[in-house]
């Protein structure tokens, strides 16, 4: 497997790096999370993963911290090989939206056309294997969002949904988020390279 | 706090043990300290917790006396060979102290847990405080830090078995031999390096003795591996917590690697005295201390004058 999260709350140093340690050693490990609770921890985290080849990012999550290990893709596509074979579907589509509605001319009817698309995206059905939202696309995500319930019932149905937190953060929207995985840009850029097709909706 | 005019070292001044007049010439020193395993093997603990426990002693410039075993043990559940060992350990960092075994007591405990309640004498004049130190004194440490994250390597199996038996040797070696070289000596304070790291340690005999002390980060002596295993992310969370409590009182901590400053904060156990004396003296006790075996001793610091206790890190 090509990509881990490990919850490691709860555990106290050298846990979250030994627990870090077994899933890199068992190999070929391309990216790797883990949310630890408390800051020695993610200190601890970021430098074992940096000191194995990592590029590290680190998001606090509700006095959480994740910390995300990303290796290199371009020189391992070893790895994104054996990513695929373990998958079942053979083409993997990533939709990037970035923006709370569609298309330009009347506003309200691009917001109906975006509620609509995100409705009609299962239509794509096991193909579609992550939905980033970035910019204002975030503001779907939030309570009061039209697109909400469309959104819970995706995540539902297994679609990895990926939430831009600096997009979050500059709408003052962190703690209203109701759907999907707060997300930095590192992970935005490995969903664009390991998907099949991407497609883009700004 | 106890109103009584023998008691010359109570708990006000976060010394390492208490120390009381029971007569012109002579006053008890004691202390209990006891740990959990931090090496896997157990005769090795034994002599580790031990020596860490005699080792209050020892800072306060007395002898050992008597010790007592404190023992926690899984009685019921772990092969009664592994206590055994454990107190073989103690037992013989009691003996090589000079001091004898009087008893102790144990109690069934989940978690294996080992150390020694000691008395020592030492006379009334000669105590060493960790609140003496004056401006202009040299500052010696005669161990190598890094026991801390060690322990957590071991946890790890991180460590090469070079690297693993210096630092048990290190940490199972008793200060005996360095307490006593430096009684010959005008020590103005002296502590033990243990939980609260060197950091934590200079800062308190810094702020009790109302002086600055810069550390000069170069010169402190390491053990083997140390730093590799804090750049792994092996640093245990009390050593970060040391860190951050210092922060306030510490100056230049961005001149220096931090990996460096994590290991200077690193809880030790059983770690090296921290011993304050005038420039030339010091000279002297470090050529007598590495003449003598205790090879590791190193010139680490110099205290000067201050409105409030510091550390300053070059």
């Amino acid at each position: 497997m090509s990509e881990q999260l490990l919850d490691c709350r709860g555990q106290a140093c050298p846990g979250p790096v030994l627990r870090a340690k077994e899933v890199i050693d068992r190999g070929n490990v391309a990216k790797l999370s883990i949310l630890v609770d408390n800051p020695a921890a993610k200190e601890n985290v970021g430098r074992f993963l940096s000191r194995m080849g990592y590029e590290i990012g680190f998001l606090e999550e509700g006095g959480d911290f994740k910390v995300t290990g990303t290796r290199d893709l371009s020189t391992c596509d070893c790895r994104i090989m054996e990513e695929f074979k373990k998958e079942d579907v053979e083409n993997r589509i990533a939709v990037i939206v970035g923006t709370d509605r569609m298309g330009k001319g009347d506003d309200t009817l691009g917001q109906k056309l975006l509620k609509s698309f995100i409705g009609t995206l299962k239509e794509m059905g096991p193909e579609l294997w992550r939905l980033v939202l970035l910019n204002g696309g975030v503001k779907l995500t939030v309570e009061g969002s039209e697109c909400l319930a469309e959104l819970q019932s995706l995540q539902k149905a297994g679609i990895s949904i990926l939430v831009c937190g600096t997009c979050l953060g500059h709408f003052g929207l962190l703690e209203k988020k109701q759907v999907g995985e707060t997300t930095n840009m590192l992970d935005i850029v490995t969903a664009m390279q390991t998907a099949d097709k991407v497609v883009s909706i700004m | 706090m106890e109103e009584d005019p023998n008691l010359l070292v109570g708990r006000e001044t976060s010394d390492d043990a208490g120390v009381y007049r029971i007569s012109e010439d002579m006053a008890l020193v004691q202390t209990i300290d006891f740990i959990t395993p931090i090496v896997n093997d157990p005769y090795d603990f034994g002599r580790i917790a031990a020596a860490n426990s005699l080792s209050d002693v020892y800072a306060m410039g007395g002898r050992p006396l008597t010790a007592m075993n404190v023992v926690c043990f899984p009685v019921k559940t772990m092969d009664k060979a592994v206590l055994r060992e454990i107190l073989r350990g103690g037992l013989d960092a009691v003996h090589e102290a000079g001091a004898v075994l009087v008893g102790g007591h144990s109690i069934e405990d989940p978690e294996i847990k080992f150390g020694l309640s000691v008395t020592g004498l030492v006379k009334p004049d000669k105590v060493l405080a960790n609140a003496g130190v004056k401006p202009g004194d040299a500052i010696i440490l005669t161990k190598p830090l890094g026991a801390g994250v060690l322990a957590t390597a071991i946890k790890a199996g991180l460590i090469s078995q070079k690297a693993l038996r210096r630092a048990i040797e290190t940490m199972a070696t008793l200060n005996r031999k360095a307490a006593e070289i430096m009684s010959a000596y005008p020590v103005n304070g002296c502590t033990d390096v243990t939980g609260f790291g060197l950091l934590g340690h200079a800062l308190e005999m810094a702020k009790g003795s109302r002086v600055a002390i810069t550390l000069f980060t170069e010169n402190v002596p390491l053990l083997p591996e140390a730093l590799d295993a804090a750049r792994m992310g092996l640093v245990p969370e009390g050593s970060f917590s040391n860190r951050n409590f210092c922060a306030n009182y510490i100056v230049g901590s961005e001149r220096i690697d931090p990996v460096l400053l994590d290991i200077l904060a690193d809880a030790q156990t059983s770690g090296g005295l921290l011993i304050s004396l005038p420039q030339g003296p010091a000279e002297s006790l470090l050529a007598d201390l590495k003449a003598q075996g205790v090879s590791d001793a190193a010139l680490i610091g110099r205290a000067a004058s201050a409105q409030k206790g510091l550390i300053e890190l070059k």
